[in-house]
């Protein structure tokens, strides 16, 4: 097995450098290959040396460069929406960047400054993959864009946005300082109630007792403010929520500390819920951290296959913003590039690929007058195209209005926690009133109040409010850290549920690119087969061309000399080699018009299709293929990677693919297409894999950035362990909680040890997230 | 006891004078990344190598 010395995804049939001759240096693809020789021709070669002695920070699929000028970058209207200035009035702009892995990828980003003119400064956030770079006055963004795509790190501009970046960094920073005050309150406080409780006496104690109040009053107001806000709309709401019992005890705590002080009452909790707030806060906040990356995520415009497009002007074509091209606009599709609008063909002759739309994966063949669609791909020869519609009216936009009805009108599904923790706190509530009056009736009001207040801290609910969110965090952080992106952390107990899976065929558990397995000899040739092949193809565009050209290089075809070179669009190919004549047509190879070889040609399967399948099958869950292509392809890959015809559907419409999601709840969708998004959207959980359209991702829960299945089988894991673990912390504290409701009931425990054994409960159930399972932590290591 | 009058002023205020910076440092912008910085200061030595370049 070798490794791409550019992305270190594993290459099956790696290709070399032609000086190479020794093969020390695999790539996976021609684009690493290209990487590697940009670097090395501006002597940054020692990005391989520091990404050698470095961590992989996360992992990479292989490159894909585009030929994207990026000259609509330097468009007046569009700077005005995507730049801002820096203190010394130079542009800045933000770009999302795909491939950002490791340190090295630190290293070639922020040095840009040095080796492209123009360029002021660069910083990156690893974290979020995106990176500010500031221009001279006279720089141009379009050089840097292209600097980047060319090194492999295909740029996104991203909007400017200030209000709402502004918002969301000031809510970030308050929350912090809010954590930060309660931490310092927390530890004063501790510091005097420790000496309090070793018997500080008369003066001193009456000082300490002062202290602890004052340094309490910012935790109770400023600090815990968020908790009394949730508690206040979920009471608006008339629903119950876990701030609710959390905000009682605070402001019960705090009010009766304030009031034993007046009374000379010596003794207050404001150690433990002081501690309790900080705890809170800081777990809260680190759930927040990992949620907000999934956020950034979720803003599809990051992966926007192509945002550039060719328009017609009078003096030529100018490369334009997707966003910007209008009906009656005429635009030029290049080959492999994505058409943005629905339209007429006015000039061209090509194929289109419609898999993301219909799932077909055959090609279409289009000419003049032809109408073509939002969203498929031209795969060969230039296209001039008339806009009809774009955006909103396309076939893709509506299929997309779907789906973003869908997800608004998507209830939250109710939870294994916040089921709980309805239950939890109405109890927790109904038993300190309960309490309350029985010690009332006994001893009086203060000692009641006391009680209640026992009750309230012993409760307190550090596993649902603390564990859980961690455990998800964990489980978020380590899904992150394998290339999947999950967009939020119900899909862990929804996963947990499922035993149904539905794959998309095209794109999905194949490649969604065709390919030539063999080449079957009929008759001996005069000249080496893959040579012919190779000498005829070689300029070709043709899918079947390309895939055949593939074939060739694999067995080692070289060019020869040829003569008459030409290709019929629609038909095939034909040359003179040696004097002989050869032609390429209809998965045949003809010499001197005799059949000598016949091909044939299918999408191929992923790497992991079959294997990834098997295993989930093993795991007790159904798999079921949904195509809209055609019986016999679709069964031939259903056979391959063994599910059974009767789960096997196939010449499959969007509609009827969401009519089969809604028939069996929890179920999991996986796809990659316009044709799958309305499904996935409908699914349990819907999953887009690598490579996918937009309009799933914007449809799915979870997106993988790892080419493969794998992933899928990896979040099934990962979620039942995650449940597993959740369960776990639950009934670890709701256990604890009981007995201590029980001491409280009996009078057999003071508010001081109740301080003590809370955090000692806490402790455990923190211990026990954190171990995990064991499979999590193979999970993790791997 | 009477130490307390000085260790106490002193104990708050030292301990109110590293929150005040942590704020200060919140309020700047120093905890928006926490992720990089960690990573870019083990970069600092490697330079672009400009004599090579030149020469190419």
């Amino acid at each position: 097995m070798f490794q791409c010395v550019h992305c270190d995804e594993q290459a099956l049939s790696p290709i070399f450098l032609p000086q190479d001759s020794e093969r020390k240096l695999p790539f996976c693809c021609q684009g690493c290959l290209t990487v590697y020789e940009v670097l090395k021709e501006k002597s940054l070669s020692s990005y391989y040396d520091i990404k050698k002695s470095s961590a992989i920070f996360r992992r990479r699929s292989p490159v894909e460069t585009s030929r994207n000028q990026y000259t609509f970058l330097d468009d007046k209207k569009f700077l005005h929406d995507h730049i801002y200035r820096n203190p010394d009035n130079f542009p800045v702009m933000d770009f999302y960047l795909e491939g950002i892995h490791c340190l090295a990828c630190l290293w070639l980003i922020e040095k840009l400054p040095e080796f492209l003119p123009g360029v002021c400064h660069a910083k990156l956030d690893l974290d979020k993959s995106v990176v500010s770079v500031t221009i001279f006055p006279e720089g141009k963004f379009s050089l840097v864009a292209r600097e980047l795509d060319r090194l492999g790190y295909r740029p996104h501009a991203l909007d400017r946005n200030e209000d709402a970046k502004r918002l969301r960094e000031n809510e970030e920073r308050s929350y912090l300082m809010r954590l930060g005050v309660a931490g310092a309150a927390a530890g004063n406080i501790m510091i005097y109630s420790f000496s309090l409780y070793a018997g500080a006496s008369l003066e001193t104690a009456k000082i300490f007792h002062v202290l602890t109040v004052i340094l309490a009053l910012p935790v109770f107001t400023y600090s815990a403010f968020p908790f009394y806000q949730s508690a206040w709309t979920s009471l608006k709401n008339r629903m119950v929520s876990i701030d609710i019992p959390i905000s009682m005890a605070l402001i019960m705590g705090a009010i009766m500390g304030v009031r034993g002080l007046l009374l000379n009452f010596e003794e207050n909790y404001f150690d433990s819920l002081t501690a309790l707030v900080f705890l809170l806060l800081l777990s809260r906040y680190f759930l927040r951290k990992i949620q907000d990356k999934g956020l950034s995520v979720r803003d599809m415009h990051y992966f926007y296959q192509n945002e550039s497009v060719l328009r017609k002007t009078p003096s030529g074509f100018e490369e334009v913003h997707t966003s910007y091209v209008k009906p009656g606009d005429i635009i030029k599709v290049r080959s492999d590039e994505f058409i943005p609008a629905d339209g007429i063909v006015i000039e061209g002759d090509s194929l289109i690929n419609n898999s993301l739309l219909t799932g077909e994966s055959l090609p279409d063949h289009v000419k003049k007058g032809h109408r073509v669609f939002s969203g498929t791909q031209n795969l060969g020869s230039d296209l001039l195209v008339t806009v009809e519609k774009t955006s909103r009216e396309t076939r893709l936009g509506q299929i997309l209005r779907h789906v973003e009805q869908g997800w608004s009108m998507r209830s939250r599904t109710v939870d294994l926690t916040s089921i709980v923790a309805r239950y939890f706190t109405l109890s927790v509530i109904l038993l300190s009133g309960i309490v309350f009056l029985m010690v009332l009736n006994e001893s009086g009001a203060e000692a009641g109040l006391t009680r209640a207040l026992t009750l309230l801290i012993v409760t307190c609910p550090c596993a649902l409010a603390i564990s859980v969110p961690l455990t998800f965090h964990r489980s978020l952080s380590l899904a992150a850290k394998n290339g999947i992106i999950v967009k939020s952390d119900e899909v862990f107990e929804k996963l947990s549920k499922s035993f149904k899976v539905f794959f998309d065929k095209t794109g999905t558990v194949t490649l969604g690119q065709l390919e030539v397995k063999e080449v079957r000899i009929l008759q001996p040739l005069l000249v080496n087969a893959s040579d012919v092949i190779f000498t005829l193809e070689q300029r070709s565009r043709h899918p079947v061309g390309k895939a055949l050209l593939d074939f060739a290089k694999r067995s080692g075809g070289q060019a020869l000399d040829v003569t008459d070179l030409r290709e019929t669009p629609g038909v095939g190919v034909e040359g003179a080699i040696k004097g002989i004549h050869y032609s390429i047509n209809g998965g045949m190879i003809f010499e001197n018009e005799s059949k000598v070889a016949s091909f044939c040609v299918k999408d191929g399967l992923r790497n992991d299709s079959a294997s990834v399948i098997s295993r989930l099958n093993k795991m007790g869950i159904e798999t079921s293929v949904l195509s809209g292509d055609r019986a016999d392809v679709v069964l031939l890959i259903s056979q391959e990677v063994g599910i059974p015809v009767e789960r096997s559907y196939f010449s499959m419409t969007p509609e009827s693919k969401l009519e089969i999601l809604r028939n069996s709840p929890q179920s999991v969708m996986v796809g990659d297409g316009a044709n799958d998004a309305m499904a996935m959207e409908c699914a349990s959980v819907g999953i887009a894999v690598s490579g996918a359209m937009d309009i799933s991702l914007r449809a799915a829960d979870v997106y993988l950035t790892i080419p493969g299945l794998a992933g899928v089988e990896k979040l099934f894991i990962l979620s039942k362990e995650t449940m597993k673990v959740v369960r776990r912390n639950l009934v670890l504290s709701l256990t604890y909680n009981s007995v201590s409701v029980a001491l409280v009931f009996t009078g057999h425990i003071s508010p001081l040890a109740a301080a003590i054994v809370m955090p000692v409960s806490s402790l455990t159930v923190l211990a026990s997230t954190l171990a995990g399972t064991k499979k999590m932590r193979t999970l993790w290591r791997s | 006891m009477e130490i307390l009058i000085v260790l106490l002023p002193l104990a708050l205020g030292l301990g109110a004078s590293f929150l005040g910076f942590f704020l200060w440092s919140v309020k700047k912008g120093q905890y928006d990344d926490v992720e990089t910085p960690k990573y870019r200061m083990l970069l600092e030595d490697t330079k672009v190598d400009m004599k090579k370049r030149k020469e190419t």
